[in-house]
């Protein structure tokens, strides 16, 4: 149970013979855990309320006569509870008879295969024979189509209710629904209705079986072929812990991995679904310098010695300032603290950038809430759609602080006045204020009205792309360096760098691909067209290498390493889950090479690890991130 | 005799399933003493009388009021009219001959509860009688007898009349206040229990037909003179629903402990054509077989338990000589079959497997290995289902295979029912 008690009171429970010492309250199911023993269960789930329907998890207590439902019996102190009597043995052998009566034999070619709890306890606790040549299996759709997304087997389903709770409790959307009676019970959308909600792919998830499958993944792999990689979801700024599935270079899936202070266990459609623009075929694939004449693929080194021959060129010839660079919130950490090196340190520009718009007034008063502090606050406001849009497991997260925790979430649009917008949480002391980033100035005046009538006050702001919140930390910015010092002089934002291309005022773009923050809310073909010199470094053929005059081949975010910060500070680490098919140098080496060519006076290590070590010294609130915790900001310089 | 009734002593007076026809014959005297006394002297009578719930469970009904949490409000009541045990009609027929008397219960037990709306829930089959009792109501309220102000109080209460869609889960008590929210009708996770949180979230009581039909008499005369009737251990009268080989099946109110099964069946005119007993099922369906063994037997909660089975909701199901016992299983089972909700996996499969092997049993084209599994399976439901749906499936069948084991080993590999081929071919 992941409820937060103050010192609770112990009780001690006796499993099998061993004593352990839980909560009032805790659940025998939970008890068990943490004296070691496994006990098989379907229709009990650790996010979901019980509901004892499988049965599965029936166990002896005390000297009760009935064997009782360990999922939904709360343990009192001294409780005997026995999971290894031949009473028990014998139920599970027989309930999973009754579960395999009518469930279809197709194994063999069922996407669960391999990773399916029937099957796993059918091995372990079953009966290991069929009495069932007798009689005629009940069949039903082995193929209902509930939405683009999802595919659902009827036959599959043991009905253990996990996915229509799911809809009921986790999203309140309640899109699935139990039709029919006894054994001919199914599970089906609700009148019919294709599923609209942004969080079906939990659904394959949290069935225990073989019966909600993704459309995107159904016969595409088995299990035991795939690779595991944990990462995080590259889809938006949540932070979203994820295992990246792989197959050979081919990323299969994005398979949710519980991290209770993030996703609760959770990942929107946006997300999980993204996986497939891992393996897109338009990849940069090798070095190509186009100076002055035809494209030629080049090794990495030449590659890197003519960017970095040309840069200094149009230094001289231009000077320093007349260079930019831009970076994308698809960065890791370690590359942007690299890049802004460059920048800063060797190039000498102070334009330098991650996004399109000014980021100012910076208070560290906006990073305050944790995603996790949602639930304890009295009151919540949400500023604007953009927040959600942006990062849907939040809504997920701000409906379980209504359900289970009876907190006051309310939302208002973007272009509300302050005062309004502040009457909704007005009377609460904890008050919690979210908006996106594009709406960080309305939350900033609510925020103050609150503050003012005496409430504390949590800000959480969404940033835009993966890492938009590190790129800011560590200083991709023109008026901050990193751990948000302010420069001495402030050079040109997004937006200015590219209008610098158009009007000659920028000679030359160092730029990092894709940049989704950018390529929505500016002409950006125009600008790379019209600069004099572009290098780029991206891993698809996006504006950038289509105008550039040097193109270095950049990696996706699941053949990186690195961290990248979520939006609430959260410094989590990101693996190389495909490894690249060719042998691509990291961009952080690439930007270290560049660095080394350019002249830099002391070199940059190229090894992400090393940067890490670096952006702890540098920026003190990143020192005891490790692990994935938050970065703790004191009061900003 | 007549003077030992009491739920059907005023059946088959003039016009009495009017309001009108009620109030001549004393009707609604209960309510009207009811509404001068405070809740708890009327929980105190319901206590002094006994009286213990008659749907199925007995469990004692002032015990059961008296588990609503205090000062928690709005409270409601249920009534249980899902009558839906395969042998029972003795709710219908208290609905039909004396509606009100029923009324009149539910507002004694909404007055003694404070609850501010009663529902009766009445199985979708019984149309005529839910349109009766719609009519009843209507009738209550123009006379002041339900709604606000009641008897010129400042006691108000709804009475709402609902109809089911036909599910027998519906009468387990859960079920049915899912079902009146408008929920699939499915047994609800006991603890919390509906005192605690039942209807609409808050503290609920859930009464059958001929418990309430009880209340008028308890509150007019006293719970002791209730408790006259009967023995110490099982007071009052029952109304039990005798049906089968019996020469005149009907509804028959019996004092309970003092009446035994003989006695029950004499009043039915005893078995049909002259033939034999060879088993009879108390209780209703779901209940365990008894013999003519047990024909002493009183009908009393404990006799009746230490036999072997239980008096359930009150019906009695007589079956001669001529009967196979198979085939009875095989009915009864198909019923379970057809109506298990489908909530928990040992109910909804297990039903489905246990129907299956009951139909090859029955057509003599089972193996004596499949007589073993049937009963494998049945120990596997009984006792581990979500609600006793599932275990009180598997006990008629179960009950009757030890009672005649050889009926039951005799269909096996026989090719055809063994009794039906024995049956002289006039019967």
């Amino acid at each position: 149970m992941t409820d937060v008690a103050r010192s609770p009171e112990l009780i001690t429970v006796i499993v099998d013979g061993r004593p352990v010492q839980v909560p009032v309250g805790t659940l025998v199911w939970d008890a068990c855990e943490k004296a070691g023993v496994f006990v098989p269960v379907y229709c009990a789930h650790k996010k979901l309320d019980p509901v004892a329907v499988c049965r599965m998890c029936l166990v002896e207590i005390g000297t009760l006569p009935k064997l009782q439902p360990a999922c939904a019996t709360v343990a009192s102190d001294g409780m005997e509870v026995r999971t290894r009597t031949e009473k028990v043995r014998e139920f599970r052998e027989g309930n999973l008879e009754f579960l395999l009566l009518n469930h279809p034999l197709d194994c063999p070619v069922c996407d669960r295969g391999g990773e399916c709890d029937l099957q796993d306890f059918a091995l372990r606790y079953g009966p290991g024979r069929t009495r069932r040549a007798i009689t005629t299996k009940v069949h039903f759709n082995k193929a209902v189509r509930l939405s683009d997304k999802i595919v659902l087997d009827q036959e599959r389903c043991i009905l253990c209710w996990r996915c229509t709770r799911y809809y009921d409790e986790v999203t309140g959307e309640k899109e699935l629904v139990l039709q029919e009676r006894g054994v001919h019970t199914v599970v089906a959308p609700f009148e019919g209705r294709p599923l609209q909600s942004m969080f079906q792919g939990n659904l394959p998830e949290v069935c225990p079986v073989g019966a909600l499958t993704h459309a995107q993944y159904r016969f595409r792999a088995r299990p035991w072929d795939l690779r595991r990689t944990p990462s995080v979801c590259p889809g938006c700024s949540y932070g979203c812990n994820l295992n990246i599935d792989t197959r050979e270079t081919e990323v299969v899936r994005f398979a949710s991995s519980d991290k209770p202070e993030v996703d609760d266990g959770w990942l929107c459609d946006r997300g999980r679904y993204g996986s497939g623009d891992l393996n897109r075929a338009d990849r940069v694939r090798s070095p190509e310098v186009r100076l002055g004449g035809p494209g030629r693929s080049m090794a990495y080194s030449e590659a890197i010695e003519a960017a970095a021959t040309a840069l200094a060129s149009v230094i001289s010839e231009h000077g320093r300032e007349r260079v930019a660079v831009l970076g994308t919130p698809l960065m890791t950490n370690e590359e942007a603290f690299v890049l802004q090196w460059l920048a800063r340190e060797v190039i000498g520009t102070p334009h330098v950038d991650h996004q399109l718009l000014p980021w100012t007034d910076l208070s560290p008063a906006e990073f305050s809430l944790g995603i996790e502090e949602i639930e304890a606050c009295d009151a919540i406001l949400v500023v604007g759609e953009q927040a959600e849009a942006t990062a849907p497991v939040l809504t997920l997260r701000l409906y379980k602080a209504e359900r289970k925790s009876g907190r006051r979430v309310s939302r208002v649009p973007g272009d509300i006045e302050a005062g309004e917008a502040a009457r909704r949480i007005a009377g609460a002391s904890r008050v919690g204020v979210i908006s996106h980033e594009r709406d960080r100035g309305l939350a900033a005046q609510v925020a103050a009205i609150a503050v003012a009538s005496g409430a504390s006050v949590g800000r959480l702001t969404i940033t835009v792309g993966v890492n938009g919140r590190g790129c800011k930390d560590l200083g991709l910015l023109p008026n901050y360096r990193p751990g948000y010092v302010a420069t001495a002089e402030v050079g040109l934002h997004g937006r200015g760098i590219l209008e610098g291309c158009q009007s000659g005022e920028i000679r030359a773009l160092l730029a990092v691909g894709p940049n989704p923050a950018v390529e929505a809310g500016a002409d950006l073909d125009r600008a790379c067209a019209a600069v004099q010199l572009l290098i780029a470094i991206t891993p698809v053929r996006d504006a950038f290498w289509r105008h550039a005059g040097v193109v270095l081949p950049g990696r996706t975010i699941a053949e990186k390493a690195g961290t990248v910060t979520s939006s609430e500070g959260r410094v989590q680490t990101v693996r190389i889950a495909v490894h690249p098919n060719i042998a691509v140098p990291s961009e952080v080496g690439l930007l270290a090479g560049l660095g080394a060519c350019l002249g830099a006076a002391r070199p940059a290590p190229t090894a992400p690890a090393a940067v890490l070590e670096e952006i702890r010294t540098a920026v003190p609130s990143y020192a005891a991130t490790a692990g994935g915790l938050r970065a703790a900001w004191g009061k900003l310089r | 005799m007549a003077d030992d009734l009491v739920l059907t002593r005023l059946v088959g007076r003039p016009g009495v399933t009017t309001l009108e026809g009620y109030e001549r014959v004393g009707g609604y005297l209960g309510l009207r003493k009811a509404v001068t006394l405070t809740p708890e002297q009327i929980i105190d009578e319901v206590k002094s009388s006994g009286l213990r719930g008659r749907g199925g469970a007995g469990f004692p009904t002032g015990t059961k009021w008296s588990f609503l949490p205090r000062d928690v409000f709005p409270r409601y009541l249920c009534v249980n009219a899902d009558e839906s045990e395969p042998g029972c009609f003795k709710d219908r027929y208290l609905i039909d001959e004396l509606p009100h008397q029923l009324l009149e219960g539910v507002l004694i037990a909404a007055f003694t509860l404070r609850v501010s709306h009663a529902f009766i829930y009445i199985r979708g089959e019984y149309r005529a009688q839910r349109e009766l009792l719609d009519r009843c109501v209507a009738e209550a309220y123009e006379a002041g007898l339900a709604g606000r102000g009641i008897l010129g109080t400042e006691w108000d209460c709804e009475v709402i009349v609902h109809g089911g869609a036909g599910a027998y889960i519906c009468g387990e008590e859960t079920a049915l206040i899912d079902s009146l929210e408008g929920l699939r009708g499915q047994p609800r996770l006991k603890p919390p229990f509906p005192a605690i949180r039942g209807l609409y979230g808050s503290p609920t009581v859930v009464n059958n037909v001929e418990t309430l039909s009880n209340l008028p008499f308890i509150v007019l005369e006293g719970g002791a003179a209730y408790a006259q009737r009967g023995t110490a251990a099982s007071p009052g009268t029952r109304v039990f629903c005798v049906s089968g080989h019996v020469e005149r099946p009907g509804n028959y109110e019996v004092p309970m402990g003092t009446t035994t099964f003989r006695d029950l069946l004499q009043k039915a005119g005893g078995v049909w054509k002259g033939r034999a007993l060879k088993a009879m099922q108390p209780g209703g369906g779901s209940m365990q077989i008894l013999g003519p063994q047990h024909l002493d037997v009183p009908l009393d909660f404990k006799a009746v338990a230490d036999a072997g089975s239980s008096l359930g909701a009150g019906a009695l199901v007589v079956m001669d000589q001529t009967t196979c016992l198979v085939d009875v299983a095989k009915r009864l089972v198909d019923f379970y079959h057809h109506e298990s909700c489908g909530k928990c996996a040992p109910c909804r499969e297990g039903t489905y497997f246990e129907s299956q092997l009951m139909h090859r049993l029955e057509a003599g084209i089972a193996s004596e290995s499949e007589l073993a599994t049937l009963s494998d399976i049945c120990a596997n439901m009984d006792g581990r289902c979500f609600c006793p749906l599932g275990d009180t499936a598997t006990w008629f069948v179960m009950s009757a295979y030890r009672m005649f084991p050889d009926e039951f080993l005799a269909h096996c590999g026989a090719g055809r029912c063994p009794v039906r081929a024995a049956r002289p071919a006039a019967a």
